[in-house]
């Protein structure tokens, strides 16, 4: 015999997994990840497995979304190479890129990555680092300054970033894409 | 005692409703709070309903520890909020 | 009369939840909200529980035990979330 409550219940986890597949920002997913582990550790009592509710709420619900979030925090992360402002190691962005920067970073949150600004000493080492893929992205400032209205060159080595500027930011900056030296690695 | 456990699933719906409604992360920690606290509640109700032991414990351990994983996790939201600036 | 008073416990304590709960739909401040729905959730269930107790006296370790980590956490739970969702508002 099934009570209408057990019925009831159980048609609460279906809906909180639908939920779960629709959302788009990957934190709120993570939250919405908790919800569905708080009900299903209630479906799983109700229905008598105490030691299934159990696990459920510790592991589901606390341990995996913590590991998650701090997975999902290190790996949608855009570094962004710039070079050093003098020899000042408190003010390490240029304050003339700034709306560039400004602009990156919304680009950056629409796809919900994080924008995190590696600063180098000198142009050389900042190709250097590309290449070496320790950044994705470089930002300079144009080195013969003729043309006016693109003041800046910002170099990235991913097809798919190089998509993404082309039609955000061509009127801020001029792209070049780095094609990789080895291929296949990509 | 049925119906009381009714009006209990009808008042996990609402939260759950504004967690799926609602953009902001904040507001659906939020939601997620109430709907940890209810339903651990929920399971307590169940128990005692049925004089079993064995998930009344699994209901308290839930409620405490539900708690905890509730704040590390507004922990880490706002390390990450920090973060993007 | 004993069972009349648990009934009566618990259905003020499912009144309390509908009673906090619902500002959460609305448009109002993640404070307001926060506000309502941990004063109004923690003292529903509290009244939940302590229904439950009356009802069942045999059990009371667990409901009592239940009772002081729903009083304990849920305040603290709202003390952290404010703080985290503040500080991490005047960031944006």
């Amino acid at each position: 015999m099934i009570d209408n409550y057990i019925t009831a219940i159980v048609a609460l986890l279906p809906l909180a997994a639908i939920m779960l597949t629709v959302q788009v920002n990957p934190y709120n997913a993570l939250v919405i990840r908790g919800i569905l582990g708080a009900v299903a550790a209630l479906v799983y009592a109700v229905l008598g497995a105490a030691d299934v509710a159990l696990t459920e709420a510790m592991v589901g619900t606390m341990l995996s979304i913590t590991l998650y979030a701090v997975a999902v925090r290190s790996s949608l992360v855009m570094r962004l190479g710039v070079l050093q402002d003098g020899q000042s190691e408190a003010k390490p962005i240029p304050d003339t890129a700034s709306p560039l920067i400004e602009k990156l970073r919304a680009v950056a949150r629409k796809y919900h990555l994080r924008l995190e600004l590696v600063p180098y000493p000198d142009r050389q080492s900042l190709n250097q680092a590309l290449l070496e893929k320790e950044v994705h992205v470089t930002c300079v400032a144009q080195s013969s300054p003729l043309e006016t209205s693109q003041p800046y060159q910002t170099m990235t080595r991913i097809r798919r970033l190089h998509d993404i500027f082309q039609t955000e930011l061509s009127a801020l900056t001029t792209l070049t894409y780095l094609t990789p030296p080895t291929s296949g690695e990509q | 005692m049925n119906l009381l456990l009714i009006a209990m699933i009808l008042a996990l719906l609402i939260p759950m409703y504004e967690a799926w409604q609602d953009e902001d992360i904040w507001q659906k920690m939020l939601a997620f709070a109430s709907i940890a606290t209810k339903t651990s509640v929920m399971i307590l109700v169940v128990s005692v309903l049925r004089d079993d032991w064995m998930i009344g414990v699994t209901g308290v351990i839930i409620l405490s520890v539900g708690n905890a994983g509730l704040m590390l996790l507004a922990h880490v939201i706002k390390r990450v909020n920090d973060g993007v600036m | 009369m004993v069972n009349l008073l648990s009934y009566f416990c618990i259905g003020v304590g499912i009144v309390f939840w509908f009673w906090g709960t619902f500002p959460l739909l609305g448009k109002r401040s993640l404070l307001f909200k926060l506000h309502s729905l941990s004063v109004a959730d923690t003292l529903g269930s509290m009244s939940i529980i302590f229904g439950l107790l009356l009802k069942i006296p045999s059990e009371w370790s667990l409901l009592i035990l239940a009772l002081i980590s729903l009083a304990i956490w849920n305040t603290i739970l709202g003390y952290v979330l404010a703080y985290c969702s503040t500080t991490g508002g005047q960031n944006d």
